[in-house]
């Protein structure tokens, strides 16, 4: 599903970002990229999603190389990929089935559909009665359920969360895994940055551990 | 539910081109709606510079009106040796209707001159004692065409005039109309150069609202591109919102113009000493009214277009 041959990228000419990447991740894998702040996790993220192209080397996404894939193509990836940004990036000014509705308005969904996807996505999330709330009423857990939500309503191919359990209480973080391990249990793959040990050490899972932009560790065997 | 099972979705809501407007323009409309203050305080403000180039419009457009009939006084007298008959003085008449640029032609009798010579020294009746009808020479006054009124036109058309047999002298006041022709060509310039610089201040007025407008919204703009808008996706409710803020502006601002004016024309006589239904000051003609409209549309569309470029990049 996700394919990396001799990836180097440097945001700078200097300050190399990645350095060497080779990966494959299989349909149907749930992978763990971690390492230090800067270690390279949320750039490697943002090449599955065609956010950023490398300097060298191929990236194939769903069999899609994406350095050659042209600009106007780059919306159409992005569908198949559904995304839970470090930040939310949610509209403030939107309420929660704004939000949550904007991928499905893109791919051309009625309105009645969507508001019944919607609400069914919101209910797996025990946000259901936060519908009409913006934002901003919301707490950081909900935040973070709602960013979910938007990534996971049109059932994508591949689902990407950068941090996704950051500053939150446990049972917070723990419900947002079970959520992302459904999803993958249904099918998607799932590929998760994160630097919390424990959460990776509790789910048994393949690790990808990065260091200033190489790869150091792949563990296939859970620890 | 299968993660592939996106590819079997419900049927599109935006199906054809009039499903995908309806779509755009509804997607606009909440817009506007989610943007309020934002979207209000841009339409001011493309209300508010509209309104200063349509008022300039209006004065302009007096002025033009109000010096085109100043310049009616641009005539030539014709002035002949012997007094004609009715019959010379027909073919006459025929013979400069033929000359091109030729407008109205007076005749002014040896009678009338007399008449016109008491009324200009009225007061002064002493100086006409002994001063008969006869001692003035009869003449035909000729207005010109608007498009003859130049200085360098009228000597032409003197010229030609010249040519008639029986015209023994012309008189045209060569100096006032040159002087007045000149004068006009300042105020057209001083007009052009006002107008220009007002138009390319407006244009970069009503740009950066909406270029602010628009960075306000850039995380938006930012996340549809990350969940797999395409670019027209994108725009096209965008470039709806900058039209529509185009359309409500100029709208307000000839209606504010129309109150100026409605209110102008109904105080004049209170506060100033002439009335302008007497100064004859018209309102704007409705292709100036629908052209104000048109550019007020068309700098809310232009305004986003650019905008949108600086931000958008998939």
């Amino acid at each position: 599903m996700i394919q990396l041959h001799n990836v180097f990228l440097s945001y700078q000419k200097e300050v190399s970002a990645l350095s060497n990447i080779n990966l494959k991740v299989a349909k149907g894998e749930f992978v763990f990229l971690t390492g230090i702040s800067g270690a390279g996790k949320s750039t490697l993220l943002k090449l599955f999603y065609g956010a950023l192209k490398p300097d060298r080397g191929q990236v194939l996404i769903d069999g899609q190389n994406i350095i050659r894939l042209p600009a106007a193509q780059i919306p159409y990836l992005r569908r198949k990929v559904g995304v839970v940004f470090q930040d939310f990036k949610l509209l403030p000014n939107r309420t929660v089935l704004e939000n949550v509705a904007l991928t499905l308005e893109v791919l051309g969904w009625g309105k009645k559909d969507i508001g019944k996807k919607v609400y069914h996505i919101l209910k797996q999330m025990g946000l259901e009665h936060k519908i009409n709330s913006t934002p901003l009423r919301l707490s950081g857990g909900e935040q973070q359920r709602v960013a979910l939500a938007r990534a996971l309503v049109n059932d994508p191919k591949i689902i990407l969360a950068d941090e996704p359990t950051g500053n939150l209480d446990e049972e917070s973080k723990s419900l947002i895994l079970n959520i992302l391990k459904e999803s993958n249990i249904r099918g998607s793959t799932v590929v998760v940055a994160s630097h919390d040990k424990r959460l990776i050490d509790n789910c048994h899972r393949r690790v990808v551990i990065l260091d200033k932009g190489r790869i150091t560790e792949d563990s296939d065997v859970p620890k | 539910m299968s993660p592939n099972k996106s590819a079997k979705r419900p049927k599109l809501s935006r199906e054809g081109f009039w499903g995908q407007l309806h779509y755009f323009f509804t997607r606009a409309i909440t817009n506007i709606r989610q943007n309020m203050l934002v979207n209000i305080l841009t339409i001011g403000t493309i209300s508010l510079a509209i309104l200063i180039v349509t008022l300039l419009l209006m004065v302009y457009i007096n002025l033009e009106r109000a010096t085109d009939q100043w310049s009616e006084r641009v005539q030539v007298t014709a002035y002949f040796d012997s007094e004609l008959t009715p019959q010379e003085l027909n073919a006459l008449k025929t013979k400069i209707h033929s000359i091109q640029g030729t407008g109205k032609v007076v005749y002014v009798s040896k009678a009338e001159a007399l008449q016109r010579f008491h009324n200009r020294l009225k007061g002064q009746d002493a100086l006409l004692e002994g001063v008969t009808a006869n001692i003035l020479p009869s003449a035909l006054e000729i207005q010109l065409d608007k498009e003859n009124r130049s200085s360098d036109a009228l000597k032409a058309y003197v010229a030609r005039l010249g040519k008639i047999q029986g015209i023994t002298e012309i008189q045209y006041g060569d100096e006032w109309v040159k002087r007045f022709n000149n004068f006009m060509d300042f105020m057209r310039l001083v007009g052009i150069l006002l107008g220009g610089f007002l138009v390319l201040a407006v244009v970069f007025i009503v740009a950066n609202t909406i270029k602010l407008t628009i960075y306000s919204r850039k995380d938006e703009l930012e996340l549809l591109g990350l969940v797999g808008a395409t670019r027209l996706f994108i725009k096209i409710p965008f470039l709806i919102e900058g039209i529509l803020q185009g359309a409500i502006g100029s709208a307000l601002a000839i209606i504010l113009t129309t109150c100026l004016y409605l209110g102008f024309l109904h105080n004049a006589g209170n506060f100033l000493s002439f009335s302008p239904a007497e100064a004859n000051l018209v309102f704007l003609p409705l292709p100036h009214l629908a052209g104000v409209f048109l550019g007020g549309i068309l700098l809310g569309f232009l305004g986003s277009l650019t905008s949108l470029k600086r931000f958008i990049n998939l």
